[in-house]
């Protein structure tokens, strides 16, 4: 779908804008900030996470998307998690904490200023259950320079699960 | 059938007079048990739709209970269900969840099937004494499989009655749902998988006629789509709505358009695809699909169904299976279908809009998965299962079914009571009792 074939380089500067941006979100998103969240990407924004059909070697792996969200639905699902009286799975709040690792930087094609890849990993801890879940993946985010800043255009989560645990995904990864 | 579960003392966990199911049944290991191999290792099971395995020695991996097995289209084109695993040593055939095999190899010691589960060779064919016949050393076929409009069912009971026979009445209302047009539904993506420490039980009742959690689990997407809430009209069920029970303990729940609630919300036919339900229902069928907003039911045991509004004018069909893990856990599939012949964009937005509110991630699911669990987690210590679960909702009506429902049944107005959700529970019980 999204392999890197040889990542280009880009200068350092744009490296770091982007590592900013990125490590910015995480925290927003550990926050609950939401709002602030939300005004960090496009208005035209593409969200979508994969979990995959564990399948032999020869047929190769398949993809397939739980969450494929335009900026409307993204919006609700988003309003949903982040009021109280409108969510049962994330009142109380779940506990999170996203590494954003591993950064590639490259220069996309417009109207894209960078393709970003990271690697996500995600600890979440649910009420007082004693385990917490841990959520990791492949991630790939296209960048746009939009209103003056750099924001989320399209963002491919590619999990690496095959079989979800502990009810539903019911935070933004 | 296993000599202990036949000699297992009679037991009862539901109170038919009083309206009450005791909390072992959700929770109970013992009962889990029974379940294996009164319900699960015996009746028909659903596994898979058609469309998942078009072409020859295409196959998907399912469960049954605790049995693995391998849904596999064979070479003359037949659907066959056989235990996945080596009749040598027992390793896995399939050790992914889905493929295209021309054999069935085990790669332990190299014993290889024909995709329709005959054993080919043991690679050491020469060291077997002359008495061993390699057509008695087959992978093991589940004695009964049955597709009943695309969706495939097996049983471990060669004795059980013909899959269209143990649907009984409630065949009329799958066919509005999965053969309403002449080509009928497809899957359109591979089944969504999670796990949750929930009583699989609390699915099935989910979806067999619990309207009145609607209100309350899921406050938040009916109140943040437009779509639902116009007009408030979500939370009033129409005058038509109503619930149907049949005898083997299948059921659904149908509820219809509020007064008030705009009409051009939920288009009873998707665009493009009104003249094919004409040609392929019934009259009644077609009246019965009239205003329907949502339908959602339940076929004994864990295949749940539901057609839910799911955008401006357009429908999905979820379907689902509750998998049992143990008597406090258990793993969920839930498929998105549309109908081949819609328009690719049509499927498309089922599809994600399906999944958008009863998948993995599902904006409905989380908040009933959450819910469960607490209530399975809350249910499993000895003081709490000392008071039993109500479904007293059941019982001032289901001793009055309609007179003049719109399909076969045994129908109960008002839809929001619990007549259907009772019924599963004395079928259940009744089907936990030993066998004769």
């Amino acid at each position: 779908m999204d392999d890197e074939r040889g990542i280009a380089t880009v200068s350092d500067a744009a490296f770091l804008e982007v590592q900013r941006l990125l490590n910015r979100e995480a925290a927003l998103l550990d926050r609950r900030d939401y709002a602030a969240w939300f005004d960090l990407l496009t208005e035209d924004v593409k969200y979508v996470v994969t979990a995959r059909v564990s399948r032999p070697a020869e047929t190769g792996p398949l993809d397939y998307a739980i969450i494929d969200e335009d900026a409307d639905t993204l919006r609700l699902r988003v309003l949903q998690i982040g009021d109280p009286k409108l969510t049962r799975a994330e009142n109380p709040p779940t506990l999170t904490r996203r590494f954003v690792s591993n950064l590639e930087v490259e220069a996309a094609g417009p109207p894209n200023d960078y393709a970003a890849h990271t690697n996500l990993l995600v600890y979440r801890q649910r009420g007082t259950a004693p385990d917490g879940d841990f959520y990791a993946g492949r991630r790939r985010d296209l960048l746009r320079r939009d209103r003056g800043s750099l924001r989320i255009a399209d963002r491919l989560v590619r999990l690496d699960h095959n079989v979800l645990f502990d009810g539903s995904l019911s935070i933004v990864l | 059938m296993d000599d202990i579960v036949r000699s297992a003392p009679s037991r009862s966990w539901v109170d038919a007079a009083n309206g009450t199911v005791e909390r072992e049944a959700f929770v109970g290991e013992d009962v889990f048990r029974l379940e294996l191999d009164r319900i699960f290792h015996r009746l028909w099971i659903f596994l898979a739709h058609d469309s998942e395995i078009p072409d020859r020695g295409d196959y998907v991996v399912r469960t049954m209970g605790r049995v693995p097995v391998i849904v596999v289209r064979g070479s003359d084109g037949e659907v066959r269900v056989l235990l996945n695993s080596c009749r040598h040593r027992g390793t896995k055939l399939c050790r992914g969840e889905a493929g295209n095999a021309r054999n069935f190899v085990c790669r332990y010691h190299g014993w290889s099937y024909a995709i329709d589960g005959g054993l080919i060779t043991t690679s050491y064919d020469e060291h077997l004494p002359p008495g061993m016949d390699k057509a008695d050393w087959g992978l093991v076929p589940a004695p009964r499989v049955e597709t009943y409009r695309g969706l495939i069912f097996a049983a471990w009971d060669p004795g059980v009655p013909e899959l269209r026979d143990y649907l009984g009445d409630m065949a009329w209302y799958l066919d509005a749902l999965f053969w309403r047009t002449p080509e009928g539904m497809e899957a359109l993506a591979p089944p969504h998988r999670w796990r949750t420490r929930a009583n699989w039980k609390i699915g099935a009742l989910n979806f067999i006629g619990d309207s009145q959690h609607v209100r309350t689990t899921h406050a938040g997407p009916i109140a943040l789509d437009k779509v639902r809430s116009e007009k408030d009209g979500f939370y009033v069920q129409g005058g038509e709505s109503f619930q149907v029970v049949t005898d083997e303990g299948h059921g659904c729940t149908l509820t219809y358009l509020a007064p008030g609630m705009p009409e051009r919300n939920y288009l009873t036919h998707p665009p493009g695809l009104r003249g094919a339900y004409a040609d392929t229902l019934s009259a009644d069928q077609l009246a019965m699909l009239r205003h329907l907003r949502v339908m959602v039911g339940n076929v004994f045991p864990n295949f749940s169904f539901i057609e839910s509004q799911v955008a401006l004018g357009e429908k999905a069909v979820i379907i689902r299976q509750w998998q049992p893990l143990s008597g406090t856990e258990m793993e969920v599939l839930s498929w998105v279908l549309a109908e081949r012949e819609a328009a690719a964009g049509y499927k498309d937005r089922a599809l994600k809009h399906g999944f958008h509110n009863f998948g993995a991630a599902g904006v409905f699911e989380q908040d009933d998965l959450e819910l469960w669990a607490s209530a399975t987690q809350a249910s499993d210590n000895p003081i709490a299962r000392r008071f039993p679960y109500s479904f007293h909702s059941s019982l001032p009506f289901d001793h009055a079914p309609m007179e003049n429902a719109k399909g076969p049944g045994r129908a109960f107005q008002p839809s929001n009571t619990e007549v259907a959700q009772f019924a599963f529970m004395r079928r259940w019980d009744a089907a936990m009792r030993p066998l004769a």
